[in-house]
């Protein structure tokens, strides 16, 4: 895979590039990664994938004009023809007067988030982990499903400007649903820079005995209330807050939770949700792709809706300062927070639990999507183990639910916060805790 | 390019490949956005590379790299096939393929205008005067149109014999309408919300979407949603337009029929299915009159081609005939695993990734409701949804809940109030178990979807499902209302 001293070289030659066929400004980011994939079901492998690429965009602009190009050649004559695309489509582009300009370059840190431990996870390494996993359920009268993956990337951003970032980062990423008769089903994943602390039995181990005491699920009516939600369910309703409703330029549009609420308290005092790409557990970049640093953004304080994210357009035309979370040009959401993570509270899990008299236990939620954006009204199902919870304890399991439940509603109902937290969520990018809210809304089960 | 698929397949084969396949695939592609009278991109992406994928102690193994030169064709060959042998340590199991011939043989899709040599001021002048339109609606705050252009050319080489090469073009354009007031936001699409209508077909068939034409009335309708009353919560009957049965067939017919969710391959991620393959022939899916089938073979859909990735022909396959299960969506080992042969339903998003199956064009086949005006005339009391807004079903394809971006009510065969939050749920062989009506061929069309997402790592499918409006007795409306 290319370096990222290569990357960042390739970046700025780019730039020069786009500058000769026309542009009066450029920027260019760099993507190479390489990628693999260990998945396996009924206890073996049947896909195992490694794949390599390296991808240059050109953001070329000619006064208030811009085209942006790409290509995964990365030759001479690559470059040069994808730089003569974009400076094509800058020339062909109506003028937008809005447009700021490319951003100056500001200091930026660019730590190395790779990791030897995941460059080194190779296919030998993927096997033997599913080898410990399928064991694991093997042992209990289980199938094993799921997936090993690595990633390791190097991103380099560059501009006419000066903007010069570039770094590496890694992702070793594991799951396992173990399943058996009587809908017994039982998930567990880890989600990590490196893979150095993994211990894939034991992970298997938990999936496998979340599964038996899963088994024989009962039916639940349709309802109001009170949940515990796992980390993964929680880091789904992080994102989808993320997605639909903090960056600017949705705020801006109307569509967003914050629209019209800012410093107004939206969701329970207990809840602080922001956006920490600094975080040094957070495996993602600490500059967003116009090369800009990425400041720690709380979205919600105490509660309280703090602000939205920006990037380098959307700052100047809402007039905030530029948080550093542009994602590629051209970018239709706006700026987006990539790197979620809700404040530990003080609670233990264990007591969050024995504190419901009656309610609902939610390991994680399946195929959540979104049906009213401005209320974050989100409808999805459980799985992998859901339960009823009586009296402080888990019951019994019950079949998999469905809920219509606006986000921000739920997160009024907050009652308690976990202390430990789990990086989880797509690609490790959120850091979650467990939630107990009081208000959560079912409206039906599966059969 | 047969010198270099031969060099690969050499490879595999010296390196101990029992099996291997290549595909080599190039692709070009263009966008255009605008938003409120102003361009929010223009953007244009060009890829090339190569996957090989193999079998090797009777396991898995795939690799795949941009570098497309004699020294990568070796070393990815070598890779895929040390990928196997990882994978064959684990379990027993040993992969077997359904038999198919070797073709030697060409295909392109149809395209009367390349969409990738049309200016882009010709491209713009449409979504502009559609943007103008749509704003000139009081009420409008975002006015939003996108075209998107995609040129692939794919080789495809196998150690069963195979050379095939094949080319495409896909094209897309859409607009959206959307009103904002007091908390409240609405979008309304055409001539589909989630990127516009998808075509395999050239510029003509963006042409011919007349999008300034439909701008004004969309842009009504957005600003119409902000009085509207909600969609009442009951049971009702309901009738779907063609492009939200289309989604409905995508999510509770197409991916539960996918035999590799049937046989548990998707299980930790996109979930498994509530059929199982012993239901073919006997399971009751729908109604009588619910007839599906899944056609490669349709000119200018999405879901077409000459063969799949597999190197198997295209093919018509009925899926649920008359109300029962009749087959299935494969690949050529989920099909020898169950004594089938494959249905040609294997494709890959891209060059680095393997192929998966996936639907090709899965329809609704028409009825005898006659049109939807006549369908509605024939409803005494109901709802009427039209262009989908959200959807989600469970990791079991059973209980599903879609919403739509609008609805009318029903009364004594006539469209009455036009109602907001349109949304309803059910469970999969009941809702189709209640379906008692389907308009008729003049009705139907194919609608394409380009958002199809599935596996791990993740890949988007460009598929498409042909349906006409149809009507279903009982139905859950207005939930969490």
């Amino acid at each position: 895979m290319i370096t990222t001293q290569s990357a960042r070289e390739l970046a700025h030659a780019a730039v020069q590039t786009a500058l000769r066929a026309g542009a009066t400004s450029a920027e260019t980011i760099v993507f190479g990664n390489e990628t693999a994939l260990t998945r396996f079901a009924n206890n073996r492998v049947h896909q195992n994938v490694a794949s390599e690429d390296t991808e240059l965009q050109v953001r070329a602009v000619i006064g208030d004009r811009i085209g942006v190009a790409s290509t995964n050649r990365a030759s001479g004559e690559g470059i040069r023809a994808c730089c003569e695309r974009a400076v094509d489509a800058a020339r062909h582009s109506p003028a937008d007067p809005d447009f700021p300009g490319l951003p100056a370059a500001r200091p930026v840190e660019q730590p190395d988030r790779a990791d030897a431990t995941t460059l080194a996870f190779d296919a030998t390494a993927r096997a033997t982990a599913v080898r410990a996993i399928v064991g694991e359920c093997l042992e209990r009268g289980l199938v094993a499903a799921g997936s090993v993956s690595t990633d390791h990337s190097v991103t380099a951003v560059a501009n006419s400007l000066g903007v010069d970032a570039a770094m590496p980062t890694a992702m070793t990423r594991v799951t396992v649903l173990a399943s058996g008769e009587d809908s017994a089903s039982g998930w567990a994943s880890f989600a990590s820079r490196g893979a150095g602390g993994l211990d894939a039995a034991a992970l298997g181990r938990e999936a496998a005995e979340l599964a038996l005491r899963s088994a024989k699920p009962a039916t639940l009516e349709s309802g109001v209330y009170t949940v515990v939600l796992a980390p993964e369910a929680v880091a789904d309703i992080a994102q989808f807050l993320g997605w639909y409703g903090a960056g600017a330029k949705t705020v801006a549009e109307g569509r967003s939770f914050m629209t019209g609420r800012l410093e107004q308290r939206l969701v329970s005092p207990l809840i602080t949700l922001a956006d920490d790409a600094l975080d040094p557990s957070c495996p993602g970049l600490t500059f967003d792709y116009e090369g800009q640093p990425k400041q720690r953004t709380e979205l919600i304080g105490r509660g309280v809706a703090i602000g939205p994210v920006t990037d380098s357009y959307w700052a100047v035309k809402t007039g905030r300062a530029n948080t550093g979370h542009a994602l590629p040009a051209p970018s239709r959401m706006g700026p987006i927070p990539l790197d979620l993570e809700f404040e530990a509270g003080d609670a233990d899990v264990g007591a969050m639990i024995a504190s419901v008299t009656r309610g609902v236990y939610v390991t994680r939620f399946h195929y959540v999507n979104i049906s009213d954006p401005v209320r974050v009204e989100l409808t999805g199902m459980t799985r992998d183990g859901t339960f009823l919870i009586e009296n402080g304890a888990l019951s019994h399991p019950v079949r998999n639910l469905r809920f219509t439940q606006s986000a921000i509603e739920a997160l009024d109902a907050t009652l308690a916060v976990s202390a430990a937290r789990v990086r989880t969520g797509e690609d490790g990018r959120v850091l979650a805790p467990h939630l107990v809210l009081e208000r959560f809304t079912f409206t039906g089960q599966t059969e | 390019m047969r010198e270099f698929t031969e060099s690969v397949l050499d490879a595999a084969r010296a390196a101990g490949a029992e099996y291997a396949d290549v595909r080599v695939l190039d692709t070009e592609s263009r966008s255009l956005a605008v938003r409120n009278g102003a361009t929010e991109g223009i953007e244009s992406g060009a890829s090339f590379g190569f996957g090989v994928r193999v079998i090797t102690g009777g396991a898995w193994g795939f690799a795949a790299s941009a570098e497309v030169t004699p020294e990568a064709a070796v070393r990815v060959a070598r890779q895929a096939v040390a990928i196997a042998k990882a994978s064959a340590t684990v379990g027993a199991h040993r992969v077997s393929l359904a038999d198919v011939a070797g073709f030697t043989d060409t295909w392109s899709g149809a395209c009367v205008i390349d969409p990738l040599t049309v200016s882009t001021e010709r491209c713009l002048e449409i979504l502009l005067a559609a943007d103008d339109a749509m704003r000139s609606v009081h009420g409008v705050s975002v006015a939003r149109g996108e075209m998107s252009f995609l040129r692939s050319r794919k080789t495809f080489a196998s150690t069963a014999g195979s050379f095939i090469e094949q080319s495409w073009v896909e094209s897309s354009a859409g607009i959206v309408a959307s009103a904002v007031a007091e908390g409240e936001a609405f979008n309304r699409s055409y001539p589909n919300s989630h990127g516009g209508g998808c075509y395999q077909g050239g510029w003509e068939t963006v042409a011919a979407l007349d999008l300034p034409g439909h701008a004004e009335r969309v842009a009504r309708e957005a600003v119409a949603l902000l009085s509207a009353p909600e969609c009442p919560s009951v049971t009702t009957t309901l009738i779907l337009d063609g492009s939200q049965l289309a989604l409905q067939v995508h999510e509770s017919i197409g991916h539960p029929l996918e035999l590799d969710r049937i046989l548990g391959d998707e299980a930790a991620f996109a979930g498994t299915s509530w059929v199982a393959a012993g239901d073919l022939g006997s399971l009751h899916y729908g109604s009588d009159i619910v007839n599906v089938t899944a056609d490669a073979t349709i000119p200018g859909s999405l879901g077409s081609f000459g063969y799949d990735d597999e190197g198997v022909p295209a093919q018509r396959v009925p899926l649920v005939r008359e109300g029962v299960l009749a087959g299935f969506l494969s690949s050529r080992e989920s099909a020898a695993a169950i004594g089938l042969t494959s249905s040609g339903a294997m494709r890959a998003d891209g060059w680095a990734r393997t192929p998966l199956i996936r639907m090709t064009t899965v329809s609704l086949e028409p009825g005898d409701a006659g049109s939807l005006e006549e369908l509605i005339a024939d409803t005494k009391k109901g709802v009427y949804f039209e262009t989908n807004d959200s959807w989600s079903i469970d990791d079991r394809r059973l209980n599903f809940q879609f919403g739509c971006e609008v609805a009318w009510e029903i009364e004594n065969g006539r469209l009455g109030r036009m109602v907001r939050h349109p949304n309803y749920t059910g469970i999969t062989p009941h809702f189709w178990g209640a379906c008692d009506a389907v308009c008729s061929r003049d009705a139907w069309r194919v609608w394409g979807l380009d958002n199809c997402g599935k596996g791990e790592p993740m890949q988007v499918a460009h598929v498409a499902h042909g349906a006409s409006p149809a009507r279903f007795r009982d139905v859950q409306v207005g939930v969490g209302r």
